[in-house]
């Protein structure tokens, strides 16, 4: 472990604070801020406010950038094409929090021309980091899980490599879909859907919009606030750590000839249906019936 | 003398613009918040259905306040339309559950980030980060998850019930994590158990308990400004059982009677993004005092009785919400019956056409979302939030209510403390 603590600035854009307050749930926040020092955050005790911080913009280890991006938004009075591009010259590592900040995510639908992420906008590589792109980490998600964020951190402190897919998003925690680990895998497996909302059985891609198949994160992996998910909860999974998010028509699954619209990653159409419609032949009554029932 | 003073920490950020006198003491405060998102317009033409997800993003410290404003909101569109609906006192119950539970994570928040931090500061005193109170607010946002699946923006409240279907496992770990919180509350907020808070209130014998809640009030004593702060004496609660209190005249509260005033905002050559929002055409305070006068609890009832609507009285409100609040949830949690549906599926929302209005009452006060819908689609969207009560910008002879509390401060950096009394959140302002 180093032995001076990582200098981080959290700087925010247009942002609902999600990530900040998302942020403060990691339990384990006090062991990690042995290893990182916070210049500025926009709610902990740090260093210097962010009037400080604007009047003299310091270096730092890394740059943690929540919200989306407008080049003449303002911070203490300061427009973004300065305060971020200065504080992302002078520092080593950027991480794009949230979806916000690594494609435009929600804030972007209120002026599409004008909102971006910091590196993306939208699937584009065309944000204002562009030339700054090999110091930028996607942390996509609306929020970011926690654990995601105080993940990356480590790794960063303690000089590990970090394997990123096209978006610069770490492998590691998007290597997975949110459909891996899901409960209701199963359901997915023999085609039984879920019925309507608020039941534990039943899989929600068939009627109720989920997402999951086409989606990567770890939620279900690494559970939310420790003990739950969007699918563990019975909510589909909206997408939100993809750059097409937020899409519209979030609580029902679009369909084509009543298949869904769209495919699990990787699966094509033609091998989905075969698979389908053999697995849907099966009647499998463990399946159907309620998984918790008093009469068994 | 004109000072622009940034106040920070607050969810964003706000300006104030104050003018004072020779000896520095406050003549006038003006509150601009300069940033400014669309969130109505993000949700006009969505499926109504989409807003379980985008409304969230107002806030990320209230995105669940939000989540059940808009799902009241669709609800009643139902009604409007014709449509009957049925919810379960189960799902009512673990909706009533996960909407306290933000209510408490705020205010301990609100304690610890801020107001001990902001207090201690301006005596000195040097700021640590409250490891033990992001501890305990994390807990609560557990608790919260294993209904709602995450905290924050869960999107789990839906019309006709709630997605979730939880087992008595997911109940007892709640009643778990509850008997924590309760012990943290008990042993460092308040300094004695929590059904005893409620007759030190009443006795005046608040302030020589041992707790965090004390400390502050003793920061506030020795900057002399326990006394200070006071506002018109106008109260508002709009969601629940509701009412409306202006100087001891109480009535119940009429949501028709509400209206939004943007004269003062940049589209009409003003400097703030925040619309103000009136009851009667008048600043009403809206949030924890309010709620505690209204619903008539004894303690902070007759604080107000004593000392008036000063920022000890604010303070104590906020505070003796939670511990309300946390008894609350534990009764919630002991009577749910988990054999009940937790959703009641209604009419497609594509045959729905109407209006409706979903009001709730947020960690800060009301927060109204209203919306028109044709088909199911949104064609209207309109969100007055908590904060628009209580943060609002009036001339010299109608002042808003943090505006007229902050008028007499004896320096700049004290008027900022009594704004923060307020729990000011900047996000949501300028949704
Ligand atoms: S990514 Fe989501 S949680 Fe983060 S700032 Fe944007 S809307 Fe809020
Ligand atoms: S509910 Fe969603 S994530 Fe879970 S198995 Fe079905 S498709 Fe996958």
């Amino acid at each position: 472990m180093p032995s001076k603590p990582a200098k981080v600035i959290w700087l925010q854009g247009i942002t609902c604070n999600g990530n900040t307050h998302s942020f403060l749930n990691d339990p384990s926040l006090g062991a990690l801020l042995e290893s990182i020092e916070f210049i500025h955050h926009p709610i902990l005790p740090c260093k210097k406010t962010l009037k400080e911080l604007v009047k003299k913009l310091p270096k730092s280890d890394i740059l943690i950038f929540e919200g989306a991006y407008r080049a003449d938004f303002e911070r203490a009075g300061v427009k973004m094409e300065t305060l971020l591009v200065t504080l992302a010259s002078k520092t080593k590592h950027i991480i794009a929090l949230g979806s916000c900040a690594s494609f435009g995510g929600i804030f972007k639908e209120a002026s599409p021309e004008h909102i971006s992420g910091i590196l993306f906008d939208k699937e584009s590589e065309s944000g204002p980091l562009q030339t700054l792109r090999k110091k930028v980490i996607t942390l996509s998600g609306c929020p970011i899980h926690p654990k995601w964020l105080s993940f990356v951190l480590d790794m960063i402190v303690q000089g590990k490599k970090i394997t990123l897919d096209e978006y610069r998003r770490p492998k590691e925690l998007y290597g997975y879909l949110v459909h891996n680990g899901c409960l209701r895998n199963e359901y997915f497996e023999w085609k039984v859907d879920s019925d309507h909302f608020g039941t534990k059985e039943g899989c929600l891609y068939y009627a109720q919009g989920c997402q999951g198949p086409f989606t990567h994160g770890s939620c279900n992996k690494i559970l939310w606030n420790e003990v739950s998910s969007k699918t563990r909860a019975g909510t589909p999974c909206v997408g939100c750590t993809e750059p097409s998010y937020p899409r519209t028509e979030l609580f029902s699954t679009k369909t084509y000839m009543s298949i869904p619209a769209e495919m699990p990653l990787g699966i094509p159409k033609r091998s989905y249906l075969a698979l389908a419609g053999a697995a849907k032949s099966f009647h499998i009554k463990r399946l159907e019936g309620k998984l918790i029932d008093d009469n068994a | 003398m004109i000072t622009h003073e940034l106040i920070e920490r607050i969810e964003g950020e706000a300006v104030l613009d104050f003018r004072t006198d020779k000896s520095g003491t406050v003549q006038e405060a003006d509150i601009r918040f300069v940033h400014f998102r669309g969130m109505e317009a993000i949700l006009e033409g969505r499926n109504a259905l989409d807003a379980l997800v985008i409304a969230p993003r107002v806030c990320g410290i209230c995105g669940h306040s939000h989540l059940i404003a808009a799902v009241r909101m669709i609800e009643n569109v139902y009604i409007d339309a014709g449509f009957s609906l049925s919810i379960s006192p189960k799902a009512h119950a673990i909706r009533e559950i996960t909407l306290e539970c933000e209510l408490i994570q705020n205010h301990i928040k609100w304690l610890y980030l801020v107001m001990l931090h902001e207090s201690g500061k301006l005596l000195g005193e040097e700021a640590n980060v409250s490891l033990k109170a992001l501890y305990v607010t994390s807990q609560i946002n557990q608790l919260s998850a294993l209904f709602s699946g995450q905290w924050p923006h869960s999107s789990y409240a839906i019309p006709g019930g709630v997605t979730c279907d939880p087992t008595h496992i997911e109940v007892m770990q709640a009643l778990k994590i509850l008997s924590e919180v309760e012990q943290f509350v008990a042993k460092e907020v308040l300094g004695c158990p929590l059904e005893k808070f409620e007759l030190h209130l009443k006795s005046d014998s608040h302030r020589a308990l041992e707790g965090d809640f004390s400390k502050l009030l003793h920061q506030f004593e020795k900057l002399n400004l326990l006394n200070t702060g006071k506002s018109h004496g106008r109260f508002l609660v709009l969601a629940d059982n509701g009412g409306s209190l202006d100087n001891g005249e109480r009535s119940v509260a009429d949501v028709a009677l509400v209206s939004e005033d943007s004269s003062h905002t940049f589209a009409h050559g003003g400097k703030t993004h925040a619309k103000n929002a009136l009851y009667r055409g008048a600043f009403y305070e809206g949030g924890p005092l309010a709620r505690a006068l209204i619903s008539e609890r004894q303690g902070i009832s007759s604080l107000y009785q004593k000392y008036g609507d000063c920022a000890m009285t604010r303070l104590s409100a906020r505070i003796d919400e939670m511990v309300t609040l946390i008894v609350h949830v534990r009764s919630l949690l002991t009577s749910l019956d988990l054999s009940q549906p937790s959703f009641t599926p209604p009419s497609s929302i594509l045959s729905i056409s109407g209006s409706g209005v979903g009001i709730v009452e947020a960690p800060r006060g009301s927060l109204i979302h209203r919306a028109k819908i044709e088909k199911g689609k949104i064609v209207e969207y309109s969100i007055i939030t908590p904060t628009q009560w209580n943060l609002g910008n009036g001339t010299a002879s109608n002042l808003g209510v943090a505006q007229k509390a902050m008028i007499g401060a004896e320096s700049i950096a004290k008027a900022s403390l009594i704004f923060r009394t307020f729990d000011v959140c900047s996000v949501c302002t300028t949704h």
